[in-house]
C-alpha cells in the first residue's frame, strides 16, 4: 500500500511542479477521506495546476469531471435544440479509442470533423441510458493532433430493417434487394457509380444507396456488415460503401408484411410502404371538401393561391387524420380515392350535399361521423415534419378484429 | 412528438401514486402507474353509467365510464364544451368513447386525485369496446412482463430492458415505476387481466351472437317430439345436427330458451315446451 502511495507520489512529481512534502500531506488527505486513490492521484495533480491525465475511453463512468482523452471523431452531426427555450447548436457523434467507443456531445463548435484525432480537455461525462457519455462545454479545449488512431472494432449491431435509425452506424442487416438503380454522381472532383432502390426483409422495406459496385442484382439476398443509416428526403436511407463487407446468401427472405406499431414509425422518422394499425382519434379541420389551384395544385383560400394568385379554384376530398395505437400517434393523410372509400360517398355526392346545405361543413361533420374512434389499417409512405410523422396512406380499410381469437392469444401469453 | 393515447384499465390509473411534473415550459406531466405507464394521453372507451353537472359557471360535466376493472372519472369542462355536449346526450347507459388527458389533482403532498380530462367523446359501439380491451390488456401484459424482466435484473436500467425487445417508452416507465413504487403487487394486474379477458370471452357468447334462427328451430324440433313425456335431449339433438346446427350450439341455445322460459325440463334428459 505504503509503495502504491509512494508511486503515485512519484507520478505526481512527474507532471506537476510542486514539493515532495507538500504533494504527500494534500495526497494522504484525500486518502484518509476514502478517496480511491487513483482519484486522490489526479485530485492533487489538478490542485497544482497539472493537467489531468489522458484517460481510456473504457474507464469512464458517467458523472465525472475533468476528464482528458484523446480519440478519434467517428461520426459528427449539427443539431439543433431547445435548451430552457433558447436554441443551441450542438455537435454530437461518437468518438473512440483503442479500448471503447462512446457517444459524446459538445455544446460549442469546436470545428470537430469526422476521422479527426483530438486531444480533449476538461470535459466531462453524463449518463445517458446507463452508459456515460462525454460532453464537451465552453471551457473544455480540443486539440487537433497529428496522428491516427485505430479505435476498437465495434461489432456490427444486427437489427431487422424496421429498427434502423437514422444516426445508426455499424449495423448489420440481412435482405433481398427489390430493386435497382445505377447512377453517376459526382463527389468533389471524382465520378461514382452509385447503386439505390428498396430492400426488405420480413420486418420492413428500406431505401439503400451503395456507393461501390458489389455486383448486386435485384433478387438478390444479402448481408451487409458495417452499413450505417443517414435520413435522405424525410427517411431513413441504409448507406454502405467499400469499407462495408456484402456477402450474398443462398437463403430465401419472406418478403411479408408486418404490422408495425406506430412508435416504430415515429421512432423510425419515416419510412417507405410501412403497414400499421390504430384508431382516428382526432379529424383536423382542413378534411373535407378543399379547393385546390389549377396550376400547382396547391390547397387555395377563399379563391387566392399563394403562387399563382387569383385562380379558379378545382373541388378536392380529402381527409387529415390522427391515428394512435396507444404506443404513438402519426398523422395520415388520405387522397381522394381513399376518402371516397372510407366515406362511401363520391366527390361529387359530397358537392350536391354541400350544395344542398349551403355548407361545406357539413362534409367535415360527416367525416367525423363516420371516422373518429375508428380503427384503420393503413399502408402508405411516412414523412417527418417538425413536431408530427406524417403518413400519406396508399390503401386503408376498417379493422376487423376477431376478439376471441385475440383473448385467447392474451390468455396463453399470460399463463405461458 | 405528439404524446400516445394510452389505453389503460381504471384500475391499474386509479392505483397510481405518483405524477413525474414537468421540467420546463411546454413538457407535458405524466402521471406514472404502478406497471410504470406514463400516461399523459389517454383513450378510454367503456361504459358511461353516469354524469352530473358540476360547478355553477359555465358547462362542467363530471362523467364516469366503467371499464372491466373499474371506474374512470371524465372531466368534460367549459373550455371543450363540444365534449360536454356529446356526453350529456348520450343515454345511460351506453357505450362511449373518451380521448382526453390525464387530469392531476393533488392538494396536498401524498393526496392524488387522478381522472381524466376529455379532448374528445363519441358515442361508441360494443366493438370498439371490445377492441379497446384487447388493445389495454396487450398495453397490460407488455408492462406484467417488462417488469417482472426488470425485478430480475440487479440494477435496471432501460437499456437493458430495451436489449430484450421491449419499445424504449416502457423500458423508460417501467424502470422509473420499480424506484418509485415500493411494492408493485403484479399478482393482482395478472388476474385483472384475466378478469377483463373473460368478459369478452363470455359476453362473445352472449351477447354477440344472434341465436333467432336456431331458437325457432329448436323450439319446432322439441315440438314435433315432446308428445306427452317431452322430448329427448339427445333425439332433439340428434335432429338439430340433421338440420345442420353444431352440437354446441343447440346446447347453448337450448340453455338459452329454458332461462327464457321457453322451454323446460319435466325431468332430467327430457324437454318440453312452456
Amino acid at each position: 500500500m505504503e509503495t502504491d502511495v509512494e508511486k503515485a507520489i512519484d507520478e505526481i512529481l512527474g507532471r506537476v511542479d510542486a514539493d515532495r512534502e507538500t504533494v504527500e500531506k494534500d495526497l494522504k488527505k484525500f486518502i484518509e477521506y476514502g478517496v480511491p486513490l487513483d482519484q486522490a492521484k489526479e485530485a492533487v495533480v489538478t490542485k497544482y495546476g497539472g493537467v489531468a491525465h489522458e484517460r481510456q475511453l473504457k474507464d469512464i463512468t458517467p458523472h465525472e469531471r475533468n476528464i482528458n482523452v484523446v480519440a478519434k471523431i467517428l461520426t459528427v452531426e449539427e443539431r439543433e435544440v431547445t435548451v430552457r427555450d433558447t436554441k443551441r447548436t450542438i455537435h454530437r457523434g461518437l468518438l473512440g479509442d483503442e479500448t471503447a467507443v462512446l457517444p459524446f456531445t459538445a455544446w460549442k463548435d469546436f470545428n470537430l470533423q469526422k476521422g479527426d484525432v483530438v486531444r480533449i480537455k476538461n470535459a466531462s461525462s453524463s449518463e445517458w441510458d446507463g452508459q456515460p457519455r462525454l460532453s464537451l462545454s465552453e471551457w473544455s479545449e480540443v486539440e487537433k493532433l497529428d496522428r491516427d488512431i485505430e479505435p476498437v472494432q465495434r461489432t456490427p449491431q444486427k437489427l431487422p430493417l424496421a429498427d434502423l435509425r437514422p444516426g445508426l452506424s455499424n449495423v448489420e442487416v440481412r435482405g433481398k434487394i427489390l430493386s435497382m438503380e445505377e447512377r453517376e454522381v459526382t463527389v468533389g472532383d471524382v465520378q461514382k457509380r452509385v447503386f439505390s432502390g428498396i430492400m426488405a426483409d420480413e420486418t420492413g422495406k428500406i431505401r439503400y444507396s451503395a456507393w461501390h459496385d458489389f455486383s448486386l442484382h435485384e433478387g438478390d439476398v444479402i448481408r451487409i456488415r458495417g452499413a450505417y443509416v443517414r435520413k435522405w428526403r424525410g427517411a431513413p436511407q441504409l448507406v454502405f460503401d467499400e469499407k462495408s463487407t456484402v456477402e450474398k446468401l443462398d437463403e430465401a427472405v419472406a418478403v411479408r408484411d408486418m404490422v408495425l406499431p406506430l412508435y416504430k414509425i415515429v421512432e423510425a422518422e419515416g419510412g417507405v410502404d410501412v403497414l400499421t394499425q390504430g384508431t382516428v382519434i382526432e379529424i383536423r379541420k382542413d378534411s373535407g371538401i378543399i379547393f385546390r389551384c389549377p396550376r400547382c395544385n396547391r390547397k387555395i383560400r377563399d379563391g387566392v393561391c399563394e403562387e399563382d394568385g387569383e385562380v379558379q379554384g378545382v373541388e378536392d376530398l380529402r381527409i387529415k387524420a390522427v391515428i394512435d395505437d396507444g404506443t404513438g400517434a402519426v398523422d395520415v393523410i388520405f387522397n381522394r380515392e381513399l376518402s371516397e372509400k372510407l366515406l362511401g360517398k363520391t366527390l361529387e355526392e359530397y358537392l350536391a350535399i354541400a350544395r344542398e346545405a349551403m355548407d361545406y361543413e357539413v362534409v367535415h361533420d360527416e367525416i367525423v361521423d363516420r371516422l373518429l374512434m375508428v380503427p384503420l389499417q393503413i399502408r402508405g409512405d411516412s414523412i417527418p415534419s417538425d413536431f408530427i410523422i406524417t403518413l400519406f396512406a396508399r390503401e386503408a380499410e376498417p379493422l376487423q378484429l376477431d376478439y376471441k381469437k385475440e383473448a385467447d392469444e392474451i390468455l396463453s401469453q399470460l399463463e405461458g | 412528438m405528439r404524446e400516445p393515447a394510452w389505453r389503460i384499465f381504471a384500475a391499474e390509473y386509479n392505483d397510481s401514486q405518483h405524477v413525474l411534473k414537468a421540467t420546463e415550459e411546454k413538457t407535458p406531466s405524466y402521471v406514472l402507474t404502478p406497471l410504470g405507464a406514463k400516461v399523459n394521453r389517454m383513450f378510454i372507451v367503456g361504459v358511461l353509467t353516469d354524469i352530473e353537472d358540476i360547478g355553477t359557471e359555465g358547462i362542467r360535466r363530471r362523467a364516469r365510464i366503467s371499464d372491466p376493472t373499474g371506474i374512470h372519472v371524465v372531466y368534460a369542462e367549459t373550455f371543450n364544451p363540444e365534449a360536454a355536449g356529446v356526453l350529456s346526450d348520450m343515454e345511460i347507459p351506453s357505450y362511449a368513447a373518451i380521448v382526453g388527458k390525464a387530469r392531476i389533482y393533488e392538494p396536498e403532498e401524498g393526496m392524488l386525485y387522478l381522472s381524466t380530462r376529455a379532448e374528445v367523446a363519441r358515442k361508441s359501439t360494443i366493438d370498439t369496446r371490445n377492441q379497446w380491451i384487447i388493445e389495454a390488456c396487450r398495453g397490460t401484459l407488455l408492462r406484467i412482463n417488462a417488469m417482472k424482466d426488470a425485478m430480475n435484473m440487479s440494477n435496471p436500467t432501460p437499456r437493458q430492458l430495451r436489449e430484450l425487445g421491449y419499445p424504449s417508452f416502457i423500458a423508460e416507465g417501467v424502470t422509473e415505476a420499480l424506484k418509485m413504487y415500493s411494492d408493485i403487487d403484479i399478482d393482482t394486474y395478472e388476474e385483472l387481466l384475466r378478469e377483463a379477458l373473460s368478459f369478452i370471452t363470455s359476453e362473445e357468447k352472449e351477447m354477440k351472437k344472434d341465436y333467432a334462427a336456431e331458437e325457432g328451430t329448436l323450439l319446432q324440433i322439441i315440438g314435433e317430439l315432446e308428445g306427452e313425456e317431452g322430448a329427448l335431449w339427445d333425439a332433439v339433438a340428434e335432429e338439430a345436427v340433421k338440420r345442420g346446427m353444431a352440437r354446441e350450439v343447440m346446447e347453448e341455445v337450448i340453455i338459452l330458451l329454458m332461462e327464457k322460459g321457453m322451454v323446460y325440463e319435466p325431468q332430467l334428459g327430457k324437454l318440453k315446451l312452456v
